[in-house]
């Protein structure tokens, strides 16, 4: 315990030493702290992947191993063997791009009309709208099913899509963005052009959301891509899973290949790093624009 | 006022609803060799490897019933229940066909959602199934039966003879038991096989405890929770000496930890249904045949029943006819149960399997070194009590024992004041439970309580 | 707005039809998916129900049960704990980083929001699994970092139960910090560089500029992020429920209970008391209410801002 606390003492010392000395040395404090926190965050990802290429017995041996082994292809097999996961990847994105699409659609013309219309009601419709994102979903998650069942919307795609997809939450994420960056002058013009209501918001106010969409786009994405609780009662065949059920599948009570199971894991999160990391850009923006100016 | 009795009352309705069963809609069919022409396509639910037992007998069904599709919907132990509990709850959305884990047959027994078995002509099979586990899935008022048992889990002591042989210790089942029969044996064979954080004796110490109270008889029938039972601190003093050593892991008997160490052979010693047989020789430790046996309950514990399953058909399900074929020769058929036993070491309830096929239940069997542990599992099966009473509290109790117990060993308690720590974190937690239990029993009109 | 004026009150909102068919969907679908089971939900509050037989209405006593339930008290201390604690690493983490990153001194500002964002990005169950290996008791990845200094083996999810916490208060802010981090940096660019250059002008110091005008101005954004991860908080299952092996009591001594996995023990994951449920889903509801409610108060008294919002997230 001591030799840990003065380690750690130590190099804190350092540092903050060399950020007094000198511009370059504060300059190297600062990346290290950024370094440091980079690699706290990173790490997850990488014992994910390194447990992807051990077996479930290497996991479970001490000292732990923390680098790349050869253990992959037998993972994989086993996985393939266990789990249909091209089908369950389609499923997922099956049920995620069409809600992401709805709800960037609703989501958008609702803020939309929140931020620059006027009209009797507003506040008090915005006022229930805001309370709405309070209420935790569970209060109602029997009736729901219920009523899933009575549609028929059982093993359907229908029932993870629908009641979610003019959701509070994206359309006060579109208000706010709206908020700062429409410019009113600009639809004023459009007016004077006479173009309709409906073509003002596609022709000139939707290219103006570009930011918005990516942002409130992947927050939606990521949500719908992990939803578990909604799917776990909905979707009852293996053929209709999405990717986080069928990883609860590969959770057994008679011993997990947990191998496997990190493969699978990390087979279901790469691709939504990917596409995170491509389009981080346009989301910060988003994020820097809409959230937080008020 | 007058006290009821449940089980007087189950005598009582159990007869006259034999009788009233035989005008019922199908009768009692006695599994003819003729083909049927029942016909549709059914869903089964369940959980691994309840889809690999079925699998196993599936030819032998179809044979019977060329007309009926049988479509295997499984998940893991916990979606599964959920997944029922919530379709029963909406009134859709089950399969024709549920196995319920033996430890949530008591939240069903008097559920109006699942099917009458009596209807459909269960009570023809009463005497053939182990009675104890028959009479769990009888509702309170004993008009209805809700399930039929599929297996029952004589429980038994579980161990590495490799590494018994290596501290000079027995291995031969009736030697270990020999050996384990006083608490002090135990303490000594833990202290023989442990070496300080590489190898433990047991998962966890609070286990032994465990094995007192496992899957019975936490309430008594006017729901006061019964802690004590025949040398129950002697066992508590033993499990906080086996913690005081390190002569346990410390971990939960089912997580990924304790699997890894089982295999490894770190963790020695871990007791479990007879059906832990089928875990560990597909999943846990599928190379390790020759070096696991298996004997009775230490320290002349009372031989127990540790899970075990059930079907049920909802009601709600549109072809309970069929439905009720499956069940009824995946069931109460000798060919069918010896066929799953075979395949996943299910342990069948059903009595007329045992001596069908005795080989199975006597052979030695390869995994285990040439041992017999389903011998001896047909011995702890005999001797388990029949008349257990169960409460929707059970599980929860159940997973007080680990989580209290465990608390009381880390802060140094005595074995007293362990259980009454345990008690109290029980009524805690099923304080809820509890009113809900007694609002069924009033129901069922059986409650002799204020 | 072009507005044709007409008489009557359907006249008026005939006139507001574009507005109306806009925010409609979202009307529409929330009364049909959510009002109706919410409502059923409160009504099932006053019912003893356990979905398989029949229901028994019991007036408000879930509610009385649930206040003298000792596990519904030791959950929202759990919660309130974690939450509390784990704001301190998020709060001051984010700032500090944000304004690293905003200081201009170091480059890669966009690989490094990239990073500290990906955990938001993740499904928490494969990340619970990990976690669980890395806080493991005899094989983990953390005991074996200690007893590399000579520090013999912790047992994070086991043990009195104490830990449990610990674990998951770093799962926690290991979650939000970025996101926070990201919020607060957009904040700081947000902010005109005339202030600080005129604070600085007036020979303010650093830290004077950070506290004194910095931290006032991003004070709503601040309050932004409290109350989403507020939410957060008060939502926290997964976590907790993967890293205790799935115990539905929150491992010994009920050390990692939340209000949530309080919840959906009694149902409907756990347990089946669909009434006692809905009682905790209102009370849990309440909650995050009145803790918005009170957070906007205490943050927007001083504010400047003519607006003020209550924020959330879904």
């Amino acid at each position: 315990m001591i030799k840990l606390i003065c380690f750690l003492c130590a190099i804190i010392a350092f540092f903050v030493i060399i950020s007094i000395a000198h511009p370059t040395g504060r300059k190297i404090t600062l990346y290290a702290v950024l370094i440091v926190v980079a690699l706290i965050m990173l790490l997850p990802f990488y014992l994910m992947f390194v447990m992807s290429t051990l077996s479930t017995n290497q996991i479970y041996s001490f000292p732990p191993i923390l680098v790349f082994d050869s253990n992959l292809i037998t993972n994989f097999k086993n996985m393939v063997e266990a789990v249909n996961l091209p089908r369950a990847f389609l499923n997922s994105c099956i049920v995620t791009f069409s809600y992401v699409f709805l709800v960037l659609f609703f989501c958008s013309i609702g803020g939309y009309a929140f931020s620059v219309y006027e009209f009797p009601g507003k506040n008090a419709l915005f006022s229930i709208l805001l309370v709405t994102m309070m209420i935790p979903a569970t209060a109602g998650i029997i009736p729901w099913f219920i009523m899933m069942s009575k549609f028929g919307w059982l093993n359907d795609y229908k029932a993870l899509i629908i009641p979610g997809c003019a959701n509070a939450f994206g359309i006060f994420w579109m208000r706010q963005y709206c908020q700062n960056n429409v410019p009113k002058e600009l639809m004023e013009a459009a007016r004077i052009d006479g173009c309709s209501e409906w073509l003002i918001f596609f022709r000139v106010i939707a290219p103006i959301l570009k930011p918005a969409y990516a942002s409130l786009g992947i927050m939606q994405f990521v949500n719908q891509w992990n939803e578990f609780t909604q799917a776990l009662m909905i979707l009852r065949k293996e053929k209709y899973y999405t990717l986080p059920l069928l990883l609860k599948t590969m959770v057994s009570d008679r011993g997990t290949d947990y191998g496997a199971m990190m493969l699978a894991s990390t087979c279901a999160v790469l691709p939504l790093l990917i596409c995170f990391l491509c389009a981080s850009k346009f989301f910060m923006d988003g994020l820097t624009a809409g959230a937080v100016k008020q | 006022m007058k006290k009821i009795s449940r089980r007087d009352f189950l005598k009582g309705s159990a007869g006259a609803l034999a009788t009233a069963a035989l005008g019922s809609t199908f009768g009692v069919s006695a599994l003819a060799d003729e083909v049927s022409d029942i016909s549709g396509t059914i869903e089964v639910g369940g959980w691994p490897s309840g889809d690999d037992a079925f699998e196993a007998a599936l030819e032998g069904f179809n044979a019977l019933y060329p007309n009926i599709e049988v479509e295997l919907v499984f998940t893991d132990t916990t979606s599964h229940h959920q997944a029922l509990q919530t379709s029963l709850a909406a009134g859709a959305g089950a399969s024709d066909v549920a196995m319920v884990e033996g430890a949530y047959i008591a939240q069903y027994r008097n559920s109006t959602a699942l099917a009458n078995l009596y209807d459909l002509g269960a009570d023809a099979y009463a005497d053939d199934f182990v009675e104890f586990k028959w009479n769990q899935a009888i509702s309170d008022d004993g008009t209805r039966l809700v399930a039929i048992p599929w297996d029952i889990g004589p429980t038994l002591f579980y161990y590495r003879t490799d590494i018994f042989e290596e501290c000079g210790l027995p291995t031969d089942p009736d030697e270990v038991a020999e050996l384990l029969s006083t608490w002090d044996g135990v303490l000594q064979a833990a202290e023989a096989v442990s070496i300080e954080n590489q190898r433990w004796f047991l998962p966890s110490a609070i286990y032994p405890y465990e094995w007192l109270f496992i899957n019975r008889d936490y309430y008594d029938e006017n729901l006061n929770l019964i802690l004590e039972r025949d040398g129950d601190l002697e066992c508590l003093e033993a499990c906080i000496k086996i913690r005081e050593n390190g002569w346990d892991m410390n971990v939960d008997m089912w997580s990924t930890e304790a699997y890894a160490a089982y295999e490894a052979g770190t963790c020695v010693c871990v007791a479990s249904g007879v059906w832990f047989s089928g875990f560990l020789k597909t999943d846990i430790d599928p190379n390790g045949a020759g070096h696991w046996g298996a004997t009775v309950l230490p320290a002349g514990m009372p031989s127990t029943n540790w899970g075990g399953s059930f079907l049920v058909i909802p009601e709600q399900s549109e072809n309970k006819e069929a439905a009720w074929a499956f069940v009824e020769y995946m069931m109460c058929t000798s060919e069918a149960q010896n066929a799953m036993f075979g395949a996943v070491d299910y342990f069948p309830a059903y009595k007329p399997a045992w001596d069908d096929a005795p080989e199975l239940y006597s052979d030695p069997d390869d995994y285990f070194g040439g041992q017999a542990p389903n011998a001896i599992a047909t011995q702890v099966a005999d001797e388990i009590p029949t008349d257990i009473f169960n409460t929707i509290m059970d599980t929860t109790a159940e997973g007080c024992i680990y989580s209290s117990v465990n608390a009381g060993l880390e802060a140094g308690e005595t074995a007293e004041e362990i259980r009454a720590r345990l008690g109290s974190d029980i009524e805690a937690a099923c304080a809820e439970l509890k009113e809900q239990q007694i609002q069924t029993l009033k129901d069922a009109g059986v409650w002799s309580g204020d | 707005m072009s507005v044709k004026k007409r008489k009557g009150l359907l006249g008026t909102l005939y006139s507001y039809r574009v507005a109306y068919a806009y925010i409609a969907p979202f009307f529409i679908l929330f009364a049909i998916f959510n009002l109706y089971p919410i409502a059923y939900g409160f009504y099932l509050s006053f019912f003893r129900w356990d979905g398989l037989s029949q229901m028994h209405f019991i007036a408000i006593d879930n509610y009385k049960n649930l206040l003298n339930d000792v596990l519904f008290w030791k959950a929202l201390k759990n919660t309130l704990f974690i939450g509390i604690i784990a704001h301190i690493p998020i709060l001051l983490g984010g700032l500090t980083l944000a304004y690293i990153l905003n200081s201009k001194m170091v480059k890669g500002q966009n690989i490094f929001k990239t990073i500290y964002f990906m955990p938001m990005v993740t499904s928490s169950v494969a990340i619970s699994i990990i976690f669980m290996n890395m806080f493991g008791y005899n094989y983990g990845y953390i005991n074996y970092f200690l007893s590399l200094f000579g520090i013999s083996n912790v047992n994070w999810l086991g043990g009195d139960g104490s830990l449990i916490k610990v674990a998951v208060i770093v799962m926690f802010a290991w979650k939000w910090i970025g996101w926070n981090m990201v919020i607060y940096l957009a904040g700081m660019q947000g902010i005109s560089n005339d202030i600080y250059e005129a604070a600085a002008i007036d020979g303010a110091s650093k830290p004077r500029i950070m506290f004194n005008i910095m931290i006032p101005l991003l004070k709503p954004i601040i309050l932004f992020t409290l109350i989403q991860s507020t939410i957060g908080m008060f939502n926290l299952f997964t976590e907790p429920y993967i890293l205790t092996s799935n115990s539905w009591t929150g491992g010994v001594n009920n050390g990692g209970l939340t209000l949530m996995m309080y919840l959906l023990n009694k149902a409907p994951q756990g347990g089946t008391a669909y009434g006692y449920a809905s009682a905790v889903a209102y009370v849990i509801t309440l909650m995050i209410m009145v803790i918005s409610l009170f957070l906007n108060k205490v943050m927007g008294d001083n504010e400047p801002k003519p607006k003020k919002e209550r924020r959330g997230r879904k």
